[in-house]
Formats: C-alpha cells, structure tokens, sequence
C-alpha cells in the first residue's frame, strides 16, 4: 500500500518537473520563436559566468527577477479574492497533467505501473471539468482587483471560455463516439490500431472536423492571440491588469501550461497520444509484412519520446499561430465559436453517428 | 460562405508567410551556429556593445572645444551658444584676457550633457568654430549626475 | 507755429524745432548716433540725413530748424542710399567684435546696420590700429578702435557735468578721444558715459563681461539711496534652469524723467544695487540663545499680535517702542499712523535715520534715504529721537530698518537689549543686529515693492515692483495690514486695504493730499 502511494508521489513530482520545466522553457521558446520569425534575435543576454547558450538562462533570470518582485495589492481590492485568484487558475490547470497518458505501462519489479497519474474511466471529462474551472481564476481576478476595466476583462474573458468550451465539447462527442470511452489511456489504445490495414487509426483520420472544430475551440480556451480579449497586453485592459510580481507570473505561467495542456490533448485525442505508428508492444510490425522487434524498455522509451515529440510539436505551433495573426473583434469572437463551430461540431456528431451506424 | 472561404485562405497565407520565415532564419541560424559563415544571416539584429555600427559622418556627438595654437581655447566667451541653447545647458563665465586682441575668454564653460538635446544649434551659433560635435563619443551614460557637466578640461581634452 | 510735412504727414511745431524732433513728434524715426536730445547738435556722425524739397542736397536733421511749408522725406531713395553709405564709411574702421562687445545688443551702430545697412564690405584696407584698453576712468574703459568720434561723452562732460575731462585729440582718421595726462574722468557721473556711447568704445567695468544684454530684462524703479528719486531701470537675469548665477541685478541704468533727474543718474545709485542680493534673509526667524528657528509670516505675525494684545488688555501700550526710518514709502508711514498710533495709540516712535553725507549738488542729495520729505508731510515728528527709550519700560521693540539696518545709528540696541521683552526687527538683509533681537522678518527692498516715494522737491512719485521678492520677504505695508488683521483691529477699516493703490486711494479719500505722479 506505502509503495503505491509512493509510486502516485514520484509520478506526480516526475510529471511536475516535467510540465513547469517545459512551461518555464515554453516562454524561452515563445521569444526565440518569435524572434526567429521576425528576422530578429531575441533575448540571448542572461548569463551565468560567462555562459550565455542562446539565452537559455533567460526564464531563470525572468523567474527570480518575479519572486523578488514586490508583491503589491491595490488598496481598494479584495485582498483575499485577489491573492486566492491566480492560485485558482493555476491550480486548476497544473491539476489536469495528472490525466495525461505519457506511455503505456510498464513493469517493474513484478508491478504494472502505468504512465499517467490519474487512471480513471472518466479522464477525459475530469480534463475537460478542470479547464472549465479555470474561469473562475479570471473573474475572480477581474473581480477582486475591484477596477471597472479589469471587471470587463474578467467578464469577457468568462463569455469567451464559457462559449468556446460548448464547441471543445461537442466536438469531443465524436471523438467519444468513435473511440467509445471516456478513458484517456483506452482512446491512445484504440488509436494503436490500423485502419484499411495500414493507416494509424488516429482521431485526425476519423475525425477530422472535430479535429479543426478542437483546434480552434483550444486556442480560444487559451486566451492567446488571436482570442486574447480577456487580456491583450499592450491594448486592452485586461483581468490582470492590478496584478505584479509572482502572482502575474502565475497567471503568466497558467497561459503556457495551457498550451502545454491543449498540445498534450490534440496529441492524445488526434495525433494517438504516445502511439508510434506500427509500434507493437513487442517492435515495429510494419503493413508491408517487415517486423522489427525491439526490447520491452526501448518501445516504452520511443512511446514516451513519441509524445513528447508531438507535444513539442503542437506547442511550437500554437507559438506560431500566436505571432501570425492579429486580433479578432469580439463580436468575431462570438461568430466564430458560436455560429460556425457549434453548427459545426453537431454537425460532425450527426455525420459520425449515420456513417458509424452505416457501417455496422 | 466565400467571404468566409477567403478568409481562411488568407490565414493560410499569414501562415506560410511566418513559416517561411522561420525556416529560413532558422536554417541561417543553425549555419552560423555550426560554425558556416554565410553571407546571410539568420537576423538583422546588430549586437549593440560589441558590435557597433559606422557613424555618419554629419553625426552630432559629444562636444569638443578648438583651441588656439597655444592651446588656449579658441572661444571668446561670446555666450552666443548659451543663448541660442533650446534647454539651456550651456554656461559661460566670462574673463578679461590680458591680451587685448582677445580681451574676453571663458573662465567657466559647462555643459551639462544631461540637459543637452544634441540639436547642434551651439555649433552652429559659435562665431569662432569653437565648439564643434564631432568626437564620435555617444556613449555618455554615467552613474552620477555630476559625470554629465563637462568643463572647460574636459571639453578641451 | 510752422507747418510742414514729413513723409507725407502733415504736422505743426514749435518755432525752433530741429527736423529730428519734429519726425519724433509725428512718431517717425530718424536713426541718429551723435544727436542726443540732451545736448546741442554736434553733426558729426552724418546718419540723420534728411532730403528737403528745394534743396539741391541732403540736409542734417539733427541740426536743421523746420521752416514754414518745408516737405521733408525721410524715406526717399537718396536718403537711405546715404544712410547706407554713411554706415558703410563708419564701420570701415570699426572693428567687427560684437561678439565681445559688451554693447552687443544695445548698441545704436549694430541696430542701424540691420535696418538700413546690410551690405557687403569693399573695404580691402586693413583696419586701422588702436589702443583698445585705455582707463579713463574709475570704473571705465575706453576702445578706441570701436570709437565713432561722436563725441557725445565730450559734450556730456563739457554740458552737464562742466569738468571736461575728455577730448578729441588727433585729426581725420587718427582723431581720438583722449584725456590730459594723470587727469581721468573722475566724478560721480561717470557711469553715464557708458550708457551714453552709441558703441561700444566706453564699457562699464562694473558690467563688463558679467553677462549679455540680450539676456536681461529692465523694469523701471526709483532709486531709493538719496532723497532725489532718480527714475532707474532695473535689468536682471531671469536665472538659468540648473545653475544657480548668484545674483539677480546686473546693472541699474538711468530712465529718462524730464522733472527729476533728466537723462542721468550717479554713479553712488548706479553701482550700490548689490543690497539687492547679498545677504538677503529669506525666511522669518526666531532667535533662541543664538539659535534661529524658521518660521512662517503665520506664525510670526501670530506672536506679534499676541504680545500686542496682551499689552493693550493691561493697558500697557506705551511700552511698545516702533523704531521707523524713511526709507518707508508714504503708504506704509501712513498705516504706520492710522494702526499704531490712532488704533493702539503707540506714541513712542522715533525715525533713525542714517546720518546725512555730502551731496555733490547735482543729483545726489544729503539725505542717504528716499521719503523723509514724505514722512514731514504725513506729520510726523522727525526730531524726535533716541530719548523717547529712556521714557518708561520697553516690554515690546519694533524696528524697521528695510536695507537700512547696516547704517542705521542702532548703537543702543546692544546696550539695551537685555531690558526689552521682545523685540522685533523688519529687514531685507542680514546685520549684525540680529543678534540682539527676538524675531527677524525679511522684507523686500524698494526695487521689490510698490509705493511712492516723496522726493526732495516734494514731487511724489509711485513705483512697481521691478524684481520678484526674495524668498518669502513681505512688503512692510502687507505686514502691517496682516497684523492689523490678525489682532484685529478695526476690520472696517484695514480689511479693504490690500495694495499700496487701495491705500493711497484712502489716502486720497481722507483728503491727505496725495497725487501722485507716475
């Protein structure tokens, strides 16, 4: 019993390391990326004893020039709601790495340990419960930092997330339909699977409207560009306008891990999550009749990378989109989610449900 | 639903545009970053302090003082600078030279850099071609204010 | 009373008037540079040329006298091409210094030569060698390079002061102007010669180099050192952003006033204005046992009228002792008669006065202070003196010394302080007497204050104040006002006071006399 408490801890401060160390990269990456886009640099000053590795040391410096911050309330806020606000974006959000399936189990010492923290047959909905709880962080923030401006950020930060996540969650209902589960690990292993003999039967090839509808929907559900309302830094005043210090940087870091969070789940719905295409559990077993066996710990090592490969990719593209396009309106905003993907995403449950029940 | 259509396409567009970009610098940076010198390079960016760009040559700069032959100044105390100075850093006090060809020269010339707005209105003003904004020195930050008020010395030298 | 008709305009003068006067009448200027109104016409510098129909040449406005029916043109063709030539023929010896000419900026020759010159010069000759620092005087200096041979200091030698130092010695383009030997312009009107030299061949060396023309600004005052009432301009730098210049006043030069003091003023009242920014106290003070403590006028005048009070519950007023001087203007001696004398009936005043020195008989005057005829005519008892101390107990001593405290005979105050309870000084400047009183007040001198002036003729003349006050230093007559107020003390009465106009407008109510000549 100790050990598998235990086992639950290490996971948990593995896969913590994991998502704040990536988080905390994810800014670097942001402006080298955008830099790199825009034919430009970017910060490649921080350095340790002469060390400067691309600017590498640039979040460390960032991080500890915000914990040295000081760390200011308005007079005329909530000072309780407003402390207690980018703890409850934060929290929520940290909180959903627990469902994500980095691998699949493996065996040690006579004990099957599966990659994912939090095994359950409702996952996906647990991830989907805890994201739509991240409202709250901002419109307490908005709220209680009792300012009209970050009030109507706040406020339109909720009608934004609120809209977007009836399109997240429509179009997951095919995704469900085709994969009947609500467990993360059984839809990654449905995905393992080959269509026609040869095609990874990945959500991307089964749904891919859903795809497009979960695409869009997630980047509204990260309030970047170009659905940053609730808070566009440099014109609009946003939620966390009366914030400083460590408490921005939370809500700044909440921002990264829901891209990390929305890359993981694109990987993991869309991309078959750790799935190598034509990797068994005992080797690659290619549809041209090739077989390649490899050790038990070598195809979990690949799985695991292979998700760490898509995530990366999938974060590097929500960088891109972020420093392509301008700003929607807002009555765009509200177009877009609610008289384009809605229609969309039931849409695409009518059109999975005739084709499945053609098929059978 | 074209209107839409076309809108899509012109993400499409934005998205190649910042694609290309990317691969392109990135394929220049990770040249110069194995060490191949192309004649390209991944950004435009100059690296301020240690690499620095050519001064124009029609450039205003920190001040500088002529002087005579005999290392006096050149100036004559005329305080046409001080006068014609939009944020009045300039001050002059002036002296009774004993050579009465000369008869006026500057006791005190300051210039107080953190005042000063570089129009180069002084140059222009000075009777003598005294005062002249062509050293090149641009890098004048200093940790105390006091550093910013340059002399008679230390405009001279 | 002939007619006659410049530039077109039709006017009518008196008999004897010069061309030059009568275009000033019709407001048309004539440049002119030896021509000053204070003396006869010279004609040598040749710039006030004039056409005259009928006259085959061009005519000397300065010393021609109008005829009846004479049509002068001013503007014509041959008068400015002359005008050029003339400026071209007197600048073909002057040196081209006006950067380090210290008369940059007021001088005649540089404004003629940007209204009616601006030629190139075809002057090939080297310029002409000459001493260009020649003392001619106390506290001048002669270039004779600049020198246009105006002779205006000659004649102003010769005319007003009749000693006749200067001349002109040497002929055509050697002439100077010089003086016999070991015998320099020395009297207490040399000051005026700077002023007066259309160039910059005589400077001041009390000015010379201090700073620009440009960069001053000159108000009118009157000169309060002598009981004359010079009309003056006072002319002060404005400070720079950063850098503190120490001094305010540069220079004090003479105003024109045909019925006091014509076109000059000494050298006593031209070159004493350092009263204005050395030493001056800037904030009131408490003295404790050597130790001042800043106060507010609130505060102090707070003090005061409670000491005042206390005194006139007791029926103690005799006690109080008001030292005055004549350097008050007529509407602060005037509340000095209505609020301490009538409302508090304080009879122990007594004016100290500095001693009278030696006049010189044209301006400066015996009497070193401004109103004392004033201060006759508003009754007050001048020969009253130090005995009214020796009176009774002195419990509360006001002294107003304005710039005076330094020369005033306060010898007393030292041996009698110890006796006196309090004891209050009004004064623009630090003295040693500060340390014998209680309570020191700054307050602005005349240059900083309005007022009228009586001047020893009995003419009563009014200023404004030409600087801003120094620091928080208050006018004698606002601390009067403030302190009758404070008390108070018929509130009907002083309330509506609050300017020296508003005074002199009661003054003039209650029948006292009093017009003032501006």
């Amino acid at each position: 019993m100790i050990v598998d408490w235990l086992i639950v801890l290490i996971k948990i401060i593995l896969a913590l390391i994991w998502f704040l160390t990536l988080t905390l990269y994810l800014t670097w990456v942001e402006r080298k990326e955008s830099a790199v886009i825009q034919d430009r640099i970017g910060a490649n000053r921080a350095e340790i004893l002469g060390l400067r590795i691309l600017g590498l040391f640039q979040p460390l410096a960032d991080a500890i020039k915000m914990i040295f911050k000081e760390d200011f309330v308005p007079p005329f806020a909530n000072r309780f709601l407003h402390t207690l606000a980018p703890f409850l974006s934060f929290f929520f959000v940290a909180v959903t790495i627990s469902a994500m399936p980095f691998g699949d189990n493996i065996r040690i010492a006579g004990r099957e340990i599966s990659l994912q923290i939090f095994d359950a047959n409702v996952t996906l909905l647990f991830v989907l419960a805890m994201l739509s709880l991240a409202i709250y962080g901002i419109v307490l923030s908005g709220w209680a930092s009792r300012n009209r401006y970050t009030l109507l950020g706040g406020m339109r930060g909720a009608a934004q997330l609120i809209s977007y996540e009836v399109a997240l969650g429509l179009s997951l209902i095919g995704i469900i339909m085709v994969f009947p589960s609500l467990r993360l690990q059984d839809i990654v292993y449905e995905q393992g699977k080959l269509l026609f003999g040869w095609l990874p039967k990945w959500g991307l090839f089964l749904q891919p409207l859903a795809f497009l509808i979960f695409l869009f929907a997630a980047l509204a559900e990260t309030k970047r560009v170009p659905f940053d309302l609730p808070e566009g830094e440099s014109e609009i005043i946003g939620f966390f306008t009366e914030y400083g210090g460590l408490k921005w940087g939370m809500f700044m870091m909440t921002d990264f891990m829901e891209i990390i969070i929305v890359s993981c789940l694109l990987t993991t719905l869309f991309f078959g999550g750790w799935q190598v295409p034509w990797l068994g559990a005992d080797g690659f077993h290619f549809p041209w009749g090739w077989d390649w066996l490899l050790p038990r710990w070598l195809v979990v090592l690949l799985q695991v990378a292979a998700f760490n490969l898509k995530v990366f990719f999938f974060c590097w593209f929500q960088v891109l989109v972020r420093w392509t396009y301008p700003r929607f309106r807002y009555d765009q905003v509200m177009d877009f989610g609610w008289k384009l993907l809605i229609p969309l995403s039931l849409f695409n449950i009518v059109a999975t449900g005739i084709i499945m029940s053609v098929i059978r | 639903m074209i209107k839409l259509l076309g809108y899509f396409y012109e993400i499409l567009k934005g998205s190649w545009i910042t694609c290309r970009h990317f691969v392109v610098n990135m394929w220049f940076h990770t040249l110069w970053f194995l060490g191949i010198k192309t004649k390209r390079r991944g950004a435009v960016t100059i690296q301020y302090p240690e690499e620095k760009k050519e001064i124009a040559h029609r450039h205003r700069s920190l001040h500088r003082l002529m002087t005579r032959e005999d290392g006096q100044p050149r100036c004559v105390a005329c305080m046409l600078c001080m006068t014609v100075c939009p944020s009045e850093c300039i001050y002059i006090e002036a002296a009774e030279d004993p050579d009465p060809e000369i008869q006026k020269y500057p006791k005190t010339f300051l210039i107080d850099l953190s005042r000063c707005c570089f129009c180069g209105f002084c140059v222009e003003a000075c009777p003598e071609d005294a005062l002249r904004m062509d050293t090149g020195k641009i890098e004048l930050a200093t940790l105390n204010r006091e550093d910013l008020i340059y002399d008679l010395n230390r405009l001279i030298g | 009373m002939p007619k006659i008709t410049i530039d077109g305009q039709t006017i009518e003068v008196a008999e004897g008037t010069t061309i030059l006067k009568a275009a000033g009448q019709a407001g048309i200027e004539i440049p002119h540079l030896c021509y000053h109104p204070a003396f006869p016409p010279e004609g040598s510098c040749r710039l006030c040329l004039v056409e005259i129909e009928g006259s085959p040449k061009l005519e000397l406005s300065c010393s021609t006298v109008v005829r009846e029916g004479m049509v002068i043109k001013t503007q014509s063709e041959k008068v400015i091409e002359a005008r050029r030539s003339v400026l071209e023929f007197l600048l073909a010896e002057h040196p081209m210094d006006c950067p380090i000419c210290d008369k940059a900026g007021d001088c005649k020759l540089q404004d003629y030569y940007e209204a009616y010159g601006l030629f190139e010069s075809k002057f090939k000759e080297i310029k002409e060698k000459k001493d260009k620092l020649v003392h001619i005087g106390r506290n001048l200096l002669l270039d004779r390079e600049r020198c246009i041979q105006c002779t205006r200091c000659v004649r102003f030698l010769l005319e007003v002061t009749k000693t006749g130092e200067l001349g002109v010695f040497e002929r055509g383009i050697h002439s100077i102007i010089g003086f016999y030997e070991n015998e320099p312009v020395n009297n207490n009107y040399s000051g005026n010669l700077a002023e007066i030299c259309p160039v910059g061949a005589i400077t001041d060396l009390d000015f010379r180099f201090k700073t620009r023309t440009w960069f001053l600004t000159s108000r009118p005052s009157i000169c309060p050192l002598c009981s004359r009432g010079c009309a003056i301009n006072i002319e002060f730098h404005k400070g720079l952003a950063r850098i503190e210049l120490g001094k305010r006043v540069f220079r004090i030069r003479s105003r024109e006033n045909q019925s006091v003091n014509k076109y000059w003023i000494c050298d006593y009242g031209r070159y004493s204005y350092s009263y204005l920014d050395e030493g001056r106290i800037a904030q009131p003070f408490q003295v404790i046992n050597e130790r001042r403590t800043n106060l507010s006028w609130e505060r102090m005048l707070f003090i005061l009228s409670e000491k005042i009070k206390s005194l006139r519950i007791r029926k103690r007023t005799s006690r109080i002792v008001i030292v005055l001087n004549s350097a008050l203007t007529n509407e602060e001696l005037f509340l000095v008669k209505r609020l301490f004398i009538e409302e508090l009936g304080i009879n122990r005043i007594f004016f100290s006065d500095p001693p009278d020195e030696k006049g010189d008989g044209f301006l400066l005057t015996a009497e070193r202070v401004p109103n004392r005829r004033g201060a006759l005519n508003l009754g007050f008892n001048l020969n009253v003196g130090e005995e009214v101390l020796k009176q009774d107990k002195i419990d509360l001593l006001l002294i107003f010394a304005a710039h005076l405290a330094e020369i005033m005979p306060l010898g007393w105050l030292s041996t009698l302080a110890n006796q006196i309870e309090s004891k209050f000084l009004f004064t623009s400047r630090e003295s040693g007497l500060s340390r014998h009183v209680d309570f020191v007040g700054p307050v602005t001198p005349v240059a900083e204050k309005a007022g009228s002036f009586t001047n020893v003729d009995g003419l009563n003349q009014s200023f404004d104040p030409a600087l801003n006050p120094w620091g928080q230093s208050w006018p004698e007559w606002k601390i009067m006002i403030n302190l009758a107020k404070e008390i108070p003390i018929n509130l009907r009465y002083f309330g509506r006071l609050n300017s020296p106009e508003t005074i002199r407008k009661v003054m003039a109510e209650e029948k006292l006399n009093f017009s003032v000549n501006p």
